[in-house]
């Protein structure tokens, strides 16, 4: 097995090259201040998203597909760096990159409990494709045929043979009872993390010790941001939230998450974990407008794992997962750009919820 | 022959009352590449009728597969010639018919399969407590107690979870497999709401039982292995009853299916057309040398259709050409091997000859042994024919091809069946010497001229690439590409060097040291190239006027540019010696015939003869495997990586079935 110097010299000055292609705060702040969607559009051009939007005619030129192009961009990054990165971290990686796949399947389930709100000259396919993440030829799920089997079990039937199917045919059993997607999705959330968490721990070493930094500050906000919401919109009961929600983490601990679950100070416990988060209270006071304000700070705090990797030995799978990371976030950040401007927002409106441009402060 | 199939690009006004004619046309013949040009219909016109048109044929096409599913049918295609856009409404109902006389049977065989699921699960969650003297509904009726006993996901860390509720409760794991793990868990009365939803949310799925099933666990047991046995019978009769149903409605339904499938193919191709307001614009691509007779039958469909064809240069760049490829049976094998790695542009040589003949004679170079290349011609063909290994069929010409190719050097070599030299009269008894060389006996002559093999084929490669540049007229890598002329003219100055380091070793290259006697300065011809293949991205970007010349900083780029004669200088060298393994692979077959010779003993015996049978057949698949592995690495990154880029844009013509050949 390759690692340390050996394993990761092509890999890391690869990943460097391309972190240095990132966007930075600066040129993210100078896209928010493009006038319009297509002066975005054509400023994303020069960049090196350039070669995937250059595809589009501008006749096609829709906020959906231009977000399905920057996409494609992040879906090669992937496949790059799944296949340069040493053999026993690869598992990994495309645990990490399953996030998708994971978000195309509940956007497949969702499809087919909304349908029939759709408007029926359009087919199902055609509205749902456009939604899904470029996966390729990595994805697993057969997307169409599940939205063309009408309803939720002939579809999740089709799963057979899936990383999902043991998964879904627990779940399975609460759909058939209350008919609601909300348990498939938790199940689904909870065993992604699980093995993803599972693949870091697999490592052994440095690659460990970066993997699970990174893998963790990950982690750590989906399960915080879990328990809050859990207990703050849904109102569920403390064993609820406790099966929710995963015991490990890198800063968030088992007990945290069970003090906010049995009703314990959030503020306190988020001001602990993230020193820099401060105020939460005020964030909950609201929890429609609040929680996203929350999850933005929490996303900045994995902006800072992620951009710390960089520092030091780079001879170890965090770089990877680091620059993987900041892509998707990077997009997450062009992906509201685009849908302001394309709406028409103004700029005090959105500002707030970029990412990167916080590291400008 | 070395070139895609010339394109013509074709543009054909239609008008609307000869769209399906033309359509039967251009979807029938399979040499029409359609592009979508729907955009350049008027908006005005609103939405064209035939998107609902398609919407509907597939919808029913879907239904009448999912029916022919139901009975066990398959879809047989037609020929190209018995088709036509049918009305929906003439195949609606007799599809509703025939649905209506399956579906019943089918829904009626999917709900006894669920429920003979649903039993075989209550089965394996009740054997791990059959053992237990108790009432089953006595868990339901308990005062004090609440009990969930159910399955759940075996994941040690769900299970904790579970266990770790802070409410009164103990938790039992009864059973437990790769998948499901049947737990227990109970607790007071007080605290049901408490357990049923910590139950929930670890998606513990309880287990349930119907009301008729009572009684002790073991008797429970009983009955439900009975209701398996009764569900299984009733399927059975289900499917006999299906069975019955496919052979009544076989040929109908088999009609019906092509009738839909094509309406919706040319319903498909039409939505991809730009409608005006009373013509169609068709836009596409057909091999040139097909144009002739579509225009011809296209005539014939509609008098007054306008077709204009645009000859395509194959020179230049051409992205969205569609690609055809050569469509030669006997090469099928070799151009699977080559759009593996890549399909050709419209425009780029197609390797497909050149790896023809490489591929099988570096194969058989490795793999040289009169007898077993015989059996690999043998097996290879029958595996063609689909008479032995099946699964291999899409193979079967290329192992023929390398069969062939080692069988000849196995006479080269001197050896059949892994017998070489004295074992060849002392146990076959006849003479045979090698026509050429013994590998086993000339080991580093072998090996010598196996690197001289390599710089020929190098040397070809680095051609083919100027050529392709030369022929995309892309002079800025002509020149200063990492193929292109400088660098080619440095790896002639580093084959001097190679000459000089290996000097009169039985190893040295016999073409480097002829390079080393032309009179040329190459002492001085190599620090100038040398810095050639340095800079040579600011060559070309000064030949391409591209700006900045230099990217990144003085000091960066010339660190940058070192790397570059570094990685150049490391490839070349690599590359180069990657060739030994054809020489050194055929040393190794000779070895590992040994090998089994000493195993074998050297008494005739009936053992001797059993051992070396094994050897051999260890040998052909084992051996053979890992050359085939060698001879296709050498050729993705040693030769094809040279001169061929790849990137085509595959050619998919209209065609109403799979079995119309791609062309």
């Amino acid at each position: 097995m390759a690692s340390g110097v050996t394993g990761y010299a092509a890999i890391s000055t690869k990943v460097r090259a391309m972190y240095s292609n990132l966007l930075t705060p600066q040129d993210i702040s100078r896209l928010s201040d493009s006038p319009d969607f297509p002066t975005l559009i054509s400023s994303l051009k020069n960049t090196q998203y350039g070669p995937y939007l250059a595809s589009l005619k501008d006749n096609e030129l829709t906020p959906r597909r231009a977000i399905q192009q920057l996409r494609r961009r992040l879906a090669d990054s992937y496949s790059s760096v799944a296949q340069m990165s040493p053999e026993q971290t690869r598992s990994l990686i495309k645990q990490l990159f399953r996030y998708f796949e994971l978000g195309n399947l509940k956007a497949v389930l969702r499809s087919i409990q909304t349908v029939s709100a759709w408007n029926p000259d359009v087919a199902p396919w055609d509205r749902v494709s456009e939604v899904l993440f470029p996966f390729g030829s990595f994805s697993s799920i057969p997307a169409q045929a599940m939205v063309e089997a009408g309803n939720v079990p002939a579809a999740v039937e089709l799963l057979k043979g899936t990383p999902y199917e043991s998964t879904m045919s627990f779940a399975m059993k609460r759909f058939s009872a209350e008919q609601n997607l909300f348990p498939l999705e938790v199940a689904l959330d909870l065993d992604y993390w699980r093995r993803l968490w599972a693949e870091a721990k697999k490592l052994s070493g440095q690659d460990r010790e970066s993997a699970t930094k990174i893998v963790g500050a990950l982690l750590d906000m989906n399960n915080l941001m879990w328990a809050i919401r859990y207990r703050v919109y849904h109102k569920l009961s403390e064993e609820e939230i406790i099966n929710y929600t995963l015991p490990f983490g890198f800063r968030v601990r088992d007990e945290d998450v069970r003090a906010i679950a049995a009703g314990g100070d959030i503020s306190a416990i988020v001001s602990r974990t993230f020193p820099s988060i401060t105020d939460v209270n005020a964030l909950l006071e609201r929890p429609e407008t609040g929680l996203p304000k929350l999850e933005v700070q929490l996303k900045r705090q994995v902006i800072r794992q992620c951009t710390n990797a960089f520092i030091g030995n780079p001879f170890h799978i965090g770089l990877p997962l680091a620059f993987l990371i900041l892509s998707d976030l990077e997009i997450q950040d062009l992906v509201v750009l685009i849908e302001a401007k394309s709406s028409d927002a103004l700029l005090e409106d959105f500002r707030s919820v970029l990412l990167k441009t916080s590291l400008l402060n | 022959m070395f070139f895609p199939r010339e394109m013509t690009e074709v543009e054909l006004i239609i008008p609307s009352k000869d769209l399906v004619t033309v359509t039967k046309v251009l979807s029938g013949r399979g040499v029409f590449h359609q592009v979508d040009s729907a955009y350049l219909g008027l908006e005005s016109l609103g939405p064209s009728t035939w998107q609902d048109k398609a919407a509907n044929y597939s919808t029913l096409e879907r239904r009448i597969q999912s029916i022919m599913q139901t009975l066990g049918l398959a879809e047989e295609q037609k020929g190209s010639t018995e088709f036509d856009i049918v009305e929906i409404e003439s195949v609606r109902p007799a599809v509703d018919r025939v649905e209506g006389e399956v579906k019943g049977v089918g829904e009626q065989l999917g709900v006894e399969k669920k429920r003979l699921e649903s039993l075989e699960a209550q089965l394996k969650q009740l054997e791990p407590i059959a053992h237990l003297n108790f009432e089953v509904g006595s868990l339901r009726k308990s005062g004090h107690v609440h009990s969930i006993l159910g399955v759940m996901k075996a994941d040690t860390k769900v299970i904790e979870r579970l266990d770790s509720i802070r409410v009164p409760h103990v938790l039992f794991e009864l059973k437990r497999d790769a998948k499901d793990a049947v737990v227990w868990l109970l607790g007071s009365k007080n605290n049901s709401d408490e357990l049923e939803r910590a139950a929930k949310s670890a998606f513990l799925n309880p287990l349930t039982l119907p009301e008729e099933f009572s009684g002790t666990p073991q008797q429970v047991v009983e009955k439900t292995r009975k209701a398996i046995d009764e569900s299984k019978q009733k399927i059975f009769e289900l499917e006999s009853q299906l069975g019955k149903l496919g052979g009544v409605h076989k040929v109908e339904l088999q009609k019906l299916w092509w009738d839909t499938h094509v309406s919706r193919l040319m319903a498909d191709a039409i939505v991809r057309f730009g409608q005006l307001r009373h013509t169609y614009v068709v836009v596409g691509w057909v091999p040139a040398a097909d144009m002739p007779l579509l225009t011809e039958k296209l005539k014939q469909a509609s008098k007054e259709i306008l077709i204009e064809a645009v000859p395509t240069e194959r020179s230049g760049h051409h992205d969205n050409v569609p690609v055809a490829l050569l469509n030669n049976k006997w090469l099928k094998p070799i151009q699977e091997l080559v759009t593996t790695y890549g399909r050709p542009s419209y425009g780029e040589l197609d390797p497909t000859i050149l790896v023809a003949l490489t591929f099988p004679i570096l194969y058989g170079a490795m793999f040289g042994d009169l007898g077993q290349g015989l059996i690999l011609m043998l097996v290879g063909y029958l595996s063609h024919k689909k008479i032995f290994m099946k699964g291999l069929s899409s193979l079967g010409l290329l192992l023929v091809y390398c069969g062939f190719f080692a069988t000849i050097f196995g006479a080269l070599y001197g050896s059949i069946f892994g017998f070489e030299g004295h074992l060849i009269e002392e146990y076959l008894h006849f003479h045979f010497e090698p026509l050429w060389i013994s590998p086993l006996e000339n080991i580093l002559t072998i090996l010598g001229f196996a690197i001289d093999a390599g710089i020929i084929i190098l040397l070809f490669s680095y051609l083919l690439s100027l050529f392709n540049m030369a022929r995309a007229r892309d002079w800025a890598h002509f020149w200063f590409g990492h193929t292109g002329v400088v660098a080619i003219v440095f790896y002639f100055c580093f084959l001097t060097i190679l000459n000089g380091l290996l000097g009169t070793t039985p190893i040295a290259p016999k073409i480097a040291a002829a390079i080393s006697t032309l009179p040329l300065p190459f002492n001085i011809l190599t620090p100038i190239f040398a810095v050639g293949v340095m800079f040579n991205s600011l060559f070309r970007n000064i030949a391409e006027g591209h700006r900045p010349l230099i990217e990144g900083g003085i000091v960066m780029y010339f660190v940058t540019a070192f790397m570059d004669l570094f990685e150049s200088v490391i490839s070349m060298l690599s590359n180069t010696l990657s060739f030994v393994r054809v020489g050194a692979f055929a040393v190794a077959h000779g070895g590992l015939s040994l090998a089994f010779f000493s195993l074998a003993g050297e008494e005739p015996t009936i053992g001797f003869w059993i051992t070396l049978l094994i050897g051999n057949i260890f040998i052909i698949g084992f051996e053979g495997l890992i050359v085939y592995i060698q001879t296709m690495r050498l050729h993705y990154y040693e030769i094809l990586g040279k001169f061929f880029h790849g990137g085509g844009m595959r050619f998919e013509p209209l065609r109403l079935n799979s079995s119309q050949e791609e062309a």
